[in-house]
């Protein structure tokens, strides 16, 4: 499983979308910008590129004729995609840190990069996963409308949650109000989101599994 | 001991149907996979890599079941597929060194002896290798892990006879110890004629022979006749054509009664796989 997780990350992707979160993360700067699009962009940008490089180059065939379980291809893949969401959130949470101190006096109408904001961002790429990883491992190379159902459904989630910080008084209270202030409502938002993560990304892993068994090369 | 054992390998599809596949190819020899386009080779070899599931079936790589051994028995095959490429974008190094970490036989000094053995130059992209080029990386990677069996998806297609004629002698080489086995699937009959040992023969997804190649040719017949002899004879015909002078065609040499006095000849493996295809155009 290890030198698999290695294989994804020398050829997975080109060096350039270990760089991209750093390029994303500066979008943290925009002063009450619609925060949770950085976070998006890595569903945009690296997840179709990096699943039309994997069809482009035969990843499927080439990864079958080595000697690794098909659940370890799938196990690899689904931590090369985690890996590479932390790093996009790490890199944003750094970069919202900088932009907070920036702007002190900033009124936000959409979330303000707190940690309970990171914590949506963290259920919103929980959605993501989910809808994304078993709807590609149906085929394992088919990846358009895998992305553009996982995309939407994380697009959804994100107007959704900015909606209900803005017109329902308990979110908005929740995020903006009384309980950006308080540390722990703010670590409770981001452990609950962090736990959603993890939970559907384990599901998702599991059905992958399932339907990739399935799959002939 | 068997390197390979296949023994009635099933897989049906909506237009094709893999029938009873069976067959067995003895460790330290080369056996030739030969079949039209479409027969069936390579549904039979990724059958065997465990890449496709096969309907019903057992295989046996090197006495051990692969459905149950597969991770452990992929150490010990070495596969190329002639028309596949894999990143091709990446250098030589940079793909060996993903690949050498998976295979705990793996040894340096064999890659490079056969890197400089196949003039290989590491640090050129896959894309920048001719056809014959990439067989030799797979063979070079193959036999850098120690692998026993090697499973070779037409590797001689598209290769100049210069190349072809090359990689066939390497062929022999590997098994002239009797340590390493090759199954290697190809619709150019010459090739076997210079280095196989067995023939299998597969046509329609199923197999129709398989043998020692010698014994292989000599169970057929290829019959040079007039119009009144075929009538006497054509049932007896795997297929037949006819031209102005009378017809040719194939049969089994047990079917063939020499008292005819029909002019027979040794038929070579082209003959062999034409006449056969014929036999299904006849009945259509």
């Amino acid at each position: 499983m290890y030198n698999l997780l290695m294989k994804e990350l020398k050829l997975g992707v080109s060096p350039f979308f270990y760089v991209l979160p750093f390029l994303t993360g500066a979008l943290m700067l925009i002063p009450g910008w619609l925060y949770f699009l950085v976070i998006l962009y890595f569903c945009f940008i690296t997840i179709p590129n990096m699943f039309g490089g994997y069809k482009s180059q035969n990843d499927l065939m080439f990864t079958s004729m080595l000697p690794v379980t098909k659940k370890d291809m799938v196990k690899a893949k689904v931590s090369f995609i985690v890996i590479l969401e932390l790093l996009h959130v790490v890199t944003a949470v750094i970069y919202g840190m900088i932009s907070v101190r920036l702007y002190p006096n900033l009124t936000y109408h959409f979330f303000a990069p707190s940690f309970g904001f990171w914590g949506l961002c963290f259920v919103m790429l929980a959605i993501f996963n989910i809808t994304l990883i078993p709807m590609y491992y149906k085929t394992a190379y088919k990846y358009g409308s895998a992305s553009i159902v996982s995309i939407t459904a994380a697009i959804l989630f994100a107007i959704g949650a900015e909606w209900l910080g803005i017109e329902n008084s308990f979110v908005y209270d929740l995020f903006k109000g009384t309980g950006a202030e308080n540390w722990a409502i703010q670590l409770s938002l981001l452990l609950i989101g962090i736990v959603i993560f993890a939970i559907f990304t384990i599901i998702a892993y599991h059905i992958a599994n399932k339907r990739f068994v399935k799959v002939e090369m | 001991m068997l390197a390979l054992d296949i023994k009635k390998l099933n897989k049906k599809y909506e237009h094709f149907h893999l029938k009873n596949v069976s067959f067995q190819l003895e460790k330290g020899y080369i056996m030739g996979f030969i079949g039209a386009n479409g027969a069936g080779k390579t549904t039979t070899i990724k059958s065997i890599l465990n890449l496709i599931r096969m309907d019903s079936g057992e295989i046996h790589i090197l006495g051990k079941n692969m459905s149950e051994h597969e991770v452990e028995l992929k150490q010990e095959i070495g596969s190329a597929f002639g028309d596949i490429n894999f990143y091709t974008r990446s250098k030589i190094k940079t793909l060996t060194n993903v690949i050498k970490t998976f295979y705990r036989n793996w040894d340096d000094d064999t890659y490079y002896k056969y890197l400089k053995k196949f003039n290989l130059i590491e640090d050129k992209k896959i894309a920048e290798l001719s056809t014959g080029m990439k067989v030799k990386y797979s063979l070079a990677l193959a036999l850098s892990h120690g692998a026993k069996l090697l499973i070779l998806d037409e590797p001689t297609s598209g290769l100049d006879p210069v190349a072809r004629d090359n990689l066939l002698d390497i062929f022999q080489e590997l098994v002239e110890d009797g340590e390493i086995s090759i199954l290697f699937s190809t619709h150019i009959t010459s090739d076997l004629e210079k280095c196989a040992d067995y023939i299998t023969y597969i046509h329609n997804g199923q197999i129709i022979n398989s043998a020692e190649k010698e014994e292989f040719i000599d169970m057929y017949r290829l019959l040079n006749g007039n119009k009144e002899q075929l009538d006497i004879i054509k049932d007896q015909l795997i297929s037949y054509k006819t031209n102005s002078f009378g017809f040719t065609g194939l049969i089994h040499t047990n079917d063939f009664d020499p008292s005819l006095a029909i002019k027979s000849t040794v038929p070579n493996l082209e003959e062999i796989m034409i006449y056969f295809s014929k036999k299904e155009d006849m009945y259509v």
